[in-house]
């Protein structure tokens, strides 16, 4: 298997020619709404980002979406496209679990540097929440283990991510209040963002006696099940011109994948988890030209806490086996050493991938988060995480164009 | 995948694995409780879970090999809740993976002993569990119990 990275030195070329952007974002209110379908959502949001940006739906000739768990369907993107009223150049379905959204970002930039459009609109939305059938919730919990092999001896879930916790814990001698800090910061960044799902201030003891799910995996450990949508419009600094858009522009610097595995009985061990997630991180910094160090805000996929454990030592922001200590000591919260997920993430705030990540990101370097605003913000990472801990995409994005 | 793996057969109402051409010859393996692996005849590789052809080399020359039912337990899982409504009644039951002593894991449940006892490291060896006349599951046990 290749183990060495491609030369990132295309990548940056062609992001520092085309300067492509995050124009305009859109979020639409997150939580239990029961009378709301998966395409109302996926509109409702694209609309949203149209008017953010202060473009016309016209505008839009890129459209790249991702999959509904709740209205399944093989052609997502032109089904929503003919539902919105859409007649987009270039179209596609981002389908890599909870890497899909960082992807979408890169996927977009991908498409306009080949020419194929100038305007890309990326969006997602579902009501996972309130729609979901339980034919629908099999269907997602056996697409994360093997059929055959691995769904019969009753793997969840919520069981893939504790049977990473379980190692993780054994080999770095973690114990569950290193966990329960990345619940109880997640919880404190919801309180200060108005359509978080869960704001009620939440402690460590809370956690660690929370109902076990899976063990060592709590209640509180496993990120929310929530209805929503949310959307981003990425074109270029000179398109964006032309458009009169008034935003400021957030910009791509850099971006990549990695891939550990599908199946846990697949894994190897946990290097290989940690190489999956440095692979994606180094690609995306080196196209950047920047390290962990320059990262004013990170957004962590945290589908689980032991999530954000493996991702914050993978990326380089700690050794490895120091995340635990660095979220104990409050060094994730807004105003310390790395302010982490400042909307409150899959944890606290909603669940619809990393949508929100990349929208909150974008929001960090427009310097609009309001009360969660990291001052100085000027460069962010989004990292994205599908599977049980097996795929991952990894942007960096600035506040000023790529030098 | 088709949803025929969670067919119901007889009184076993949980998740049933679905056999595909390629894996056949182990779940019949299984059925006449011999624990077995795939092994690449070319390359040497032993490997799980069973395909058509050898992850690393390719090769299509493949054999299954009687394997010793030895392992040891890598990471496990107490399970609370189960996947499907079958479960009911069934928590707290463990997923572990184990890495067999031909060196390939694989996911199994580990029974015989209690959940809290089941630790990182422990040596299990395979019991079979005859979970419907068409399928038995292999499973593991701590060595000795």
């Amino acid at each position: 298997m290749a183990s060495s990275i491609p030369s990132t030195q295309d990548a940056r070329e062609i992001l520092k020619k085309h300067k492509i952007a995050i124009a305009g974002i859109g979020e639409t209110e997150q939580g239990k709404i029961p009378n709301k379908s998966s395409f109302q959502f996926l509109s409702e949001a694209s609309k949203i980002a149209i008017e953010d940006a202060g473009i016309k739906k016209d505008d839009v000739d890129g459209l790249v979406t991702a999959f509904s768990l709740v209205e399944q369907t093989f052609m997502h993107c032109t089904t929503f496209a003919d539902y919105f009223g859409l007649r987009p150049k270039y179209f596609s379905s981002v389908a890599i679990g909870g890497a899909t959204a960082v992807w979408m970002v890169a996927e977009a930039a991908m498409a306009i540097a080949a020419g194929q459009a100038e305007v890309v609109l990326c969006v997602r939305g579902d009501n996972t929440l309130s729609g979901i059938s339980s034919s629908g919730m099999l269907a997602l919990i056996r697409e994360m283990c093997h059929a055959e092999f691995e769904f019969p001896y009753g793997l969840t879930t919520p069981g893939g991510y504790a049977l990473a916790a379980q190692r993780y814990l054994h080999e770095y001698n973690a114990k569950q209040e290193h966990l329960a800090a990345v619940a109880v910061t997640m919880r404190k960044h919801a309180s200060l963002k108005p359509n978080a799902m869960n704001k009620e201030p939440l402690t460590i003891d809370e956690v660690i006696n929370s109902r076990m799910i899976a063990a060592p995996l709590r209640k509180y450990d496993c990120s929310i099940i929530s209805d929503g949508g949310a959307a981003f419009i990425i074109t270029t600094e000179e398109k964006a011109k032309a458009l009169g858009i008034k935003k400021p522009l957030v910009y791509l610097w850099g971006m990549g994948e990695g891939y550990s595995h599908q199946y846990f009985t697949s894994l190897a061990d946990l290097n290989q988890i940690y190489n999956a997630i440095g692979s994606s991180g180094e690609r995306a910094f080196k196209t950047a030209g920047v390290g962990p160090k320059d990262v004013d805000v990170a957004f962590l996929y945290d589908c689980f806490t032991i999530t954000v454990l493996l991702e914050l030592e993978g990326l380089g922001f700690v050794p490895k086996g120091e995340a635990g200590p660095f979220a104990l000591e409050g060094r994730l919260e807004i105003g310390k050493d790395l302010p982490l997920n400042t909307h409150g993430g899959l944890l606290s705030q909603a669940h619809l991938g990393a949508m929100h990540h990349v929208v909150e990101a974008t929001a960090q370097l427009r310097g609009e988060a309001g009360p969660r605003q990291v001052k100085g913000a000027e460069v962010a990472l989004v990292h994205g995480n599908g599977g049980i801990v097996s795929a991952h995409s990894t942007i960096v994005l600035g506040k000023e164009p790529i030098s | 995948m088709s949803e025929k793996a969670s067919t119901k057969s007889g009184s076993y109402e949980k998740p049933l694995p679905e056999f595909r051409p390629e894996t056949k010859p182990y779940w019949d393996a299984c059925k006449k409780h011999e624990f077995s692996l795939p092994r690449c005849k070319k390359c040497g590789k032993v490997f799980f879970y069973p395909r058509a052809l050898c992850p690393v080399c390719m090769s299509q020359d493949l054999e299954l090999i009687k394997a010793s039912g030895k392992a040891k337990v890598w990471t496990f899982a107490i399970h609370h809740m189960g996947p499907t409504p079958a479960y009911k009644g069934e928590p707290p039951y463990v997923v572990a993976i184990v890495e067999t002593q031909e060196g390939p894991k694989m996911m199994t449940n580990i029974v015989g002993c209690k959940p809290e006892d089941v630790r990182i490291g422990m040596a299990v060896e395979v019991v079979f569990d005859d979970v419907t006349p068409e399928v038995t599951l292999p499973k593991f046990k701590p060595v000795g119990k």
